[in-house]
This record gives C-alpha cells, sequence and structure tokens, in this order.
C-alpha cells in the first residue's frame, strides 16, 4: 500500500507532430493533467524521457515543465530508463511522496521521434542495448533480440506466427475505439502475415511503431478514488546470451513478484491489464511472467481470446504500444492513462466493473521493468 | 572460446562480472572452451541500424556452447535452423563469426 493517489491524467494524441515541439506535447498533457486533478499545488516534477537528447538535441525537460507552467522553483529531474522511462518517473514520484518530502508531483512523459530518419531512430534506441559487447557487434537488435526470442518460443511451444498476429490484431482492434490512439485503420490477419519482414519472424505489424505523444499524471498524499496501490522495479539481464532461460524475462517476473506481494493480491484478482507490447513478442512473454498464465502456454491464451476486451484478463484495451503508439518515454505514463479510465468507467473498451488494474513497462531488452497496481476505492 | 565459469555454482557467461550473478558469491574463472556450439536460436534482420545496414539481411544466432553453460550471440550468413552445430569462423570488430559444420 503506498497511500499515494492518482489525481489528474492528460494524454496528448499519439502520432506524427511535425509541427509540435517536444515541449509543446509535454505542456499540453501537463495542463490537462493539472486542470482533472483540480490544479493543486505542485511540489516537484519527473518527467520520464529517452531521446530528447540524442535526436532532439533538447535536455532540462523538468525545468522547463515547471517554467512553462508557472510551477515556481520546484525541484525537477528528467528520468531516463529507455522504454520504461515512464514508469520509472511514476515511480520516482511515488518515492519522493513516501519520503515525506513531497505532497503532490506531477510525473509526465514524452517522446518525439517522426522529425527523425529510420537510420537515426534506430541508432538511438540502440543506445538501450549494451553497446560495449560482442554483442552489440555481432549486429543484434532490439526487435532481433525478440525475433530470436520468437522463434525459440516456437520451437519449445505449438505457438506459431499467427499467434503473434492474433495479438497484433487485437491490439489494433482495440485502437480502433481509442481516439488518441496513432492507428485507427483496421487491419485483416491476412495483412499482418503477409507484411514485410523486419527480422524473422516479426514482420511490421509485431513491432511498435515511432510516435510523437505525450501523457501525464497528478499524483498526491491526498486520498482519492485510485489509491497506487503497488509499486515496483527490477532490472534484467542487458545482453541475451546472459539469459539464464531465453523464455523469460526476469525484470518483469521480479517486478511483478514485487509488486503482488506489496499489494496483497494476485494475478487472478486484476480486471485490466496494460503491458509493455513493444513487440507482439513481448505481450506473449509478459502474460505469463505476470503469471496471468502458464509459462509457454500464453498462446493458448491468446488463441482463445482470453486477452481480449471481451476476455477474462483484457489486456492492452488502450491498443498498446503496437497500435495506440509508442513514444518512449511517454508509454509508462500513457498506459496509467487508460488504466486510471477504465477505473472511473470511462476507457475505450471499458471493461465492466473493473476495480484492480496493473501497468508493466519495460526498458531495453528486459534491462528494466515497473510494474504498478492500481485500485479503485 | 574463452568463458567465465563460477567457481561455487553451474553459472557460465562470456563476459565477466565482479562477482556472480546466480549465487551472488563465487568469483567468476577464466576458461578456455571450444567454440563448437549448436544453434538455440536466431533471427534474421532485414532492418538494420545504420553501422549494420550494407550488411543486412543477415543472421544473428545464440549459440549454446558444446563445453559450457555460458551461451554466445554470433554472427552468420545463410539459412540456420535450431539444433544447427556451429563454430567459429574468425572475429571480426568483435563480433563472432560462425560458419555451420
Ligand atoms: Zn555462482
Amino acid at each position: 500500500m503506498t497511500n499515494v493517489y492518482i489525481e489528474g491524467i492528460g494524454m496528448t494524441k499519439f502520432g506524427k507532430f511535425i509541427d509540435k515541439s517536444m515541449k509543446q506535447l509535454l505542456v499540453e498533457a501537463s495542463i490537462e493533467a493539472l486542470e482533472d486533478a483540480g490544479n493543486p499545488k505542485v511540489d516537484a516534477v519527473f518527467v520520464g524521457n529517452f531521446m530528447g537528447g540524442s535526436i532532439g538535441n533538447q535536455e532540462i525537460l523538468g525545468a522547463l515543465v515547471a517554467n512553462e507552467l508557472g510551477l515556481g522553483y520546484i525541484p525537477t529531474a528528467k528520468v531516463e530508463g529507455a522504454c520504461a522511462s515512464g514508469g520509472i518517473a511514476l515511480r520516482q514520484g511515488i518515492m519522493g511522496i513516501l519520503s515525506g518530502e513531497y505532497d503532490t508531483v506531477l510525473i509526465a512523459g514524452v517522446e518525439k521521434m517522426k522529425h527523425a530518419s529510420t537510420a537515426d531512430v534506430t541508432q538511438a534506441i540502440n543506445a538501450a542495448m549494451d553497446n560495449d559487447s560482442n554483442e552489440k557487434q555481432a549486429g543484434l537488435t532490439f526487435p532481433g533480440f525478440f525475433g530470436v526470442l520468437a522463434n525459440r518460443y516456437f520451437y519449445e511451444t505449438g505457438a506459431t506466427k499467427e499467434h503473434l498476429a492474433m495479438i497484433a490484431l487485437k491490439n489494433r482492434e482495440n485502437a480502433l475505439n481509442n481516439s488518441l490512439a496513432q492507428f485507427q485503420k483496421p487491419t485483416t490477419m491476412e495483412e499482418i502475415m503477409a507484411a514485410r519482414i523486419i527480422t524473422s519472424p516479426l514482420g511490421l505489424f509485431d513491432c511498435s511503431p515511432t510516435t510523437d505523444g505525450a501523457a501525464a499524471l497528478v499524483i498526491t498524499r491526498k486520498k482519492g478514488a485510485i489509491h497506487i496501490r503497488s509499486s515496483a522495479q527490477s532490472s534484467g539481464p542487458t545482453q541475451m546470451q546472459d539469459a539464464d532461460d531465453l523464455l523469460s524475462l526476469p525484470a518483469v517476473r521480479e517486478s511483478g513478484r514485487l509488486a503482488y506481494e506489496k499489494a496483497g493480491v494476485g494475478p487472478e484478482d486484476i480486471d485490466v491489464v496494460e503491458i509493455h507490447d513493444c513487440f507482439s513478442m513481448t505481450e506473449m512473454l509478459a502474460i505469463e511472467e505476470l503469471g496471468f498464465f502458464n509459462k509457454r502456454e500464453g498462446w493458448l491464451a491468446v488463441e482463445q481470446g482470453r486477452t481480449k476486451a471481451t476476455g477474462d484478463k483484457p489486456v492492452n484495451t488502450s491498443g498498446g504500444l503496437l497500435s495506440r503508439g509508442h513514444p518512449i518515454g511517454a508509454t509508462g505514463v500513457a498506459q496509467m492513462y487508460q488504466l486510471v479510465q477504465q477505473l472511473r468507467g470511462t476507457a475505450p473498451n471499458q471493461v465492466e466493473n473493473a476495480r484492480l488494474a496493473l501497468a508493466q513497462n519495460l526498458g531495453g531488452t528486459g534491462s528494466y521493468s515497473t510494474v504498478h497496481i492500481l485500485e479503485r476505492l | 572460446m574463452k568463458v567465465y565459469q563460477c567457481d561455487q555454482c553451474e553459472y557460465a557467461s562470456v563476459s565477466n562480472k565482479y562477482r556472480c550473478p546466480s549465487c551472488g558469491t563465487g568469483k567468476l574463472q577464466e576458461r578456455d572452451v571450444s567454440s563448437r556450439g549448436s544453434v538455440y536460436s536466431y533471427t534474421d534482420i532485414h532492418i538494420a541500424p545504420a553501422e549494420f545496414a550494407h550488411l543486412a539481411p543477415y543472421t544473428v544466432a545464440l549459440i549454446q556452447l558444446e563445453e559450457s553453460k555460458a551461451k554466445v550471440t554470433v554472427r552468420m550468413d545463410g539459412n540456420v535452423q535450431i539444433g544447427d552445430m556451429t563454430e567459429l569462423d574468425h572475429v571480426e570488430d568483435g563480433a563472432y563469426i560462425y560458419r555451420k559444420c
């Protein structure tokens, strides 16, 4: 129990916004969250961001937010944890409140990627791998890691590329109902299966897109309707060749275990889930690692439609990273945006009477993971 | 092929660490083993970052070494399948380039 509450949420549309700066996106989401929270006094700001420096030449994001919003000379910081930057920023805010230092904290996450070339973005994303290694020199890429996992998963289970396509299709169908999602065009199994290969067996629809966007939260010790029941974080191997079990993401497993333990609940109690589906294969492994389904049996649950919005364990009702979009530093915060809406009863793909919600945010090829469990009071 | 083997438990890795991440107490000892191993899994990379774009498409494989618990990530050319026997061909810019054997 953290006794920290989410009081306000904000999020920009996700997509391509060439005419908006990273600062504009940050400010837009933050103002919406502050207004939603009733404009409380803010004691600190934590911003999740990954490549603002490398492809945008813009840092000091915390101070930018405080100044643009006129929050005063309060402490701020940017938090970097690759694709888990947003989840870790939220956790830093929670820690700040738990320490007694702050009462109310603004959390924001942002990324602006669409202005850069694919080669430059791919290069920047590779900063989230261990670059001083024979593995990097071999030419392993970020998507490549999940391609290697997928081929092994197929080898050890009855799963095929179609099961990954089912995940991609499910998340696209969910995004169709989410007006803030990047992809709003319907697709089909045939189109997904026939799409060009990025890194075998993963095709275009198995990989999250590059995205511009921001999301924000106001968290506070003042009791409210949405309680952060637990916050947990773990690290994992930074190289594929160091994985003890290639079909495990230890950071996801351990952060999930800690979050359940702190919250005093189990995977069976969770009503709605946002999972870090940077690739369709990542969602497959994460639903197993978080205990929703047995190891190496997640594909059966996918086949049975159990993770659809209408299933018994709805995963990524927002559309997930695959179809809501993946502005890297914003993703962990955007997951909370969707879950708070689920608990308020106002979400796209609303799960009836949702009371307990779980978000899992992954950084690197399993290097970082955060899990937050929310409850409606 | 150099591997680092824990002196207290089964753990082994191709990269050295301050202490054994598995048992938490052991020290890793450098050991020379055969480069031979079987393909544990692989991917054919079609979209590569700028520095590897001239090689694409290329295969990256994870090799389970025969004489150690350690696995090693390597680059290969052409068709590979899980279970194929492989060995080191040469080292190039710090990368292990493997071939089938
Ligand atoms: Zn050991």
